[in-house]
């Protein structure tokens, strides 16, 4: 069964559509990257995942249920979500944060049970920001930030997770533990809806790849067939040389000529 | 602070905080103009004026605390939306229009007062249709305050002395008190207050994080967010109509307390309660120390240490 359907699906602020005719189909444990130039629609795709704000209308299915059918609370434990925008100045430790992924698992006011603290460690290891652990998260680097969150996000056991734009303001390295990160994630069964631009970094990590302009899906399936020059050329409104590197198997993405 | 974290208060915290608790309550009891009072002193005067000091402490204190989650904002108080200017236009306009209102009357009045202008900044906030929430209240509590203000200067402006004289006084905050009638009406709201927000700390962590990650965690954002400043509203509302606009309660306690036990509210909201209760106590116990065998309004000595608190807070840097 897939942990994602949307058949059909448009998604509105209000009267004005932002997108339109939406069809996905995502696998547990696949990583689905979602492109598309600024301003297209690409947050907006996941927060209608969720009905964030957003008039969601067509078939959604999650791990085969109707969203609509579903609780928030029941929503939250098969769904977590990482926005590109959080409180980054909270007092608050990285272990404490990374606890509150379990909300949906308990009463508004209880302590923290046996159980959170027990999955929130392994999701700390499991990131790799266990030995943050005490720190206060005000006074962590943006990357470490971030990391901290994802972990968050997978103290939630959710079957999906939607992440808009991880890596944005991340170096090389960090960017490359990220998507190394999420590679193994996906290993354990999560399905994995991203939005991302770093094509070059992160094309190869991908199994399916949907491409967005225009308020529609321009181009869906494995990245061998999107990550062409035609239709990245197309997305992004300016020409693109784009070829894959043999020895490493990404993508590479280049301007084509002086003025696009 | 760097290693340990904020994490666990501990249970020797809690007792000695308690303890503390405790003994100025007694410290309260004993203190007065009085030396050896009779009985009916301590019975109907001084409990009462305590037990209305540990209400309005722990109203005042947690509603900053919710405030501070919702605006996501450490210097939020109860004041920010514009509760001490409803509750002061109205006991002010009470008191110039001459009528005779029983002292409970009076609460009543300035309570609904206080109330109706959370209500009017609300509708102010999500009328204006910025998409900003938490600003938009900023700023039309801001608003209302200098109405406010500017109203209680008019209605000032038109009475006598003794009558100006009185809504001075009465914007001063005081707890004097005599009998039960007060801190019994204030202990029901403050009491349905504290049990709603209690039930809801670990929401109000959600909100400290962002509305987007609260709502996908479950979070019904927009009636949690409404239920929490109806319950600020009210315990700030109620507290204010009772003693009046006793000021930095809100805005101090809940600072202090979170270099105790972090900014878990499902720590802070407890220990925010307890600490505002502690203020309040010592606050109105030096207020009758200090010109003894006069007393000073709270409100007075509560401005003046939380003035200096400020300063200190602005000069230490926020880290």
């Amino acid at each position: 069964m897939p942990a994602l359907t949307m058949a059909g699906v448009c998604a509105s602020y209000g009267d004005r559509v932002v997108l339109s005719g939406i069809d996905i189909s995502l696998e547990p444990g696949r990583i689905c990257g979602l492109v598309g130039p600024n301003g297209v629609g690409k947050s907006t795709f996941l927060k209608a995942i969720l009905g964030l704000g957003v008039g969601t209308t067509g078939k959604v299915l999650v791990c085969g249920r109707d969203f609509r059918d579903l609780t928030r609370n029941e929503l939250a434990k098969l769904v977590s979500y990482l926005p590109q925008n959080f409180d980054h100045r909270l007092r608050l430790t990285v272990h404490e944060m990374v606890l509150m992924g379990r909300h949906p698992y308990r009463k508004g006011w209880a302590p923290d049970s046996g159980e959170d603290l027990k999955i929130s460690g392994e999701c700390m290891k499991e990131i790799g920001v266990w030995h943050l652990r005490n720190r206060l998260f005000v006074e962590l680097s943006g990357g470490e930030k971030r990391l901290v969150m994802l972990a968050a996000a997978i103290a939630q056991e959710p079957e999906l997770l939607l992440l808009d734009e991880p890596g944005s303001s991340l170096d090389f390295k960090h960017l490359l533990e990220m998507w190394k990160l999420l590679e193994r994630l996906s290993g354990r069964g999560i399905a994995i809806l991203v939005s991302t631009h770093e094509i070059t970094v992160a094309g190869r990590y991908m199994d399916l790849v949907l491409a967005l302009a225009g308020g529609r899906v321009l181009a869906s399936g494995p990245p061998t067939g999107v990550f062409t020059p035609e239709t990245l050329s197309e997305v992004f409104g300016v020409r693109l040389k784009v070829w894959r590197e043999e020895e490493t198997g990404s993508w590479l993405v280049v301007p084509g000529d002086g003025n696009g | 602070m760097d290693e340990r974290g904020a994490g666990k208060p501990g249970g020797l915290f809690r007792v000695v905080f308690i303890f503390c608790l405790v003994a100025a309550s007694v410290l309260s009891l004993v203190t007065g103009a009085v030396h050896d009072p009779p009985s009916w002193v301590i019975m109907d005067m001084r409990l009462p004026r305590l037990v209305l000091g540990l209400l309005t402490g722990a109203a005042l204190a947690v509603s900053g605390c919710v405030l501070q989650a919702i605006l996501r904002n450490d210097l939020a108080t109860p004041y920010t939306l514009g509760i001490s200017a409803g509750a002061g236009v109205t006991a002010g306009a009470v008191i110039v229009s001459g009528l005779m209102v029983p002292a409970l009357g009076m609460v009543l009045l300035g309570t609904a007062g206080a109330l109706l202008s959370v209500a009017v900044v609300y509708s102010l906030a999500v009328g204006s249709g910025r998409g900003d929430l938490g600003s938009s209240l900023v700023l039309a509590g801001v608003t209302m305050n200098l109405v406010g203000a500017s109203f209680l200067l008019l209605l000032e402006y038109f009475s006598g002395a003794s009558r100006m004289m009185e809504i001075v006084r009465w914007m001063m905050g005081d707890l004097a008190v005599v009998g039960w009638s007060k801190p019994l009406f204030l202990a029901l709201p403050v009491v349905l207050g504290l049990i709603v927000v209690a039930a809801r700390t670990g929401v109000m962590n959600q909100l400290s994080v962002g509305d987007d990650i609260a709502y996908s965690r479950g979070v019904s954002v927009r009636s949690e967010k409404n239920v929490l400043l109806a319950s600020a509203a009210l315990l700030a509302g109620s507290t204010v109509g009772t003693v009046g606009p006793v000021g930095f309660v809100g805005l101090m306690v809940p600072h202090i307390m979170r270099t105790f036990v972090g900014s878990d509210y499902r720590k802070l909201v407890p220990a925010s309660a307890v600490g505002g209760m502690l203020l309040v106590i010592l606050a109105d116990t030096l207020s009758r120390v200090l010109v003894s065998p006069g007393e000073l309004p709270v409100g007075i000595v509560m401005s003046v240490a939380g003035g200096t608190f400020f300063m200190m807070l602005l000069l230490g840097g926020r880290r």
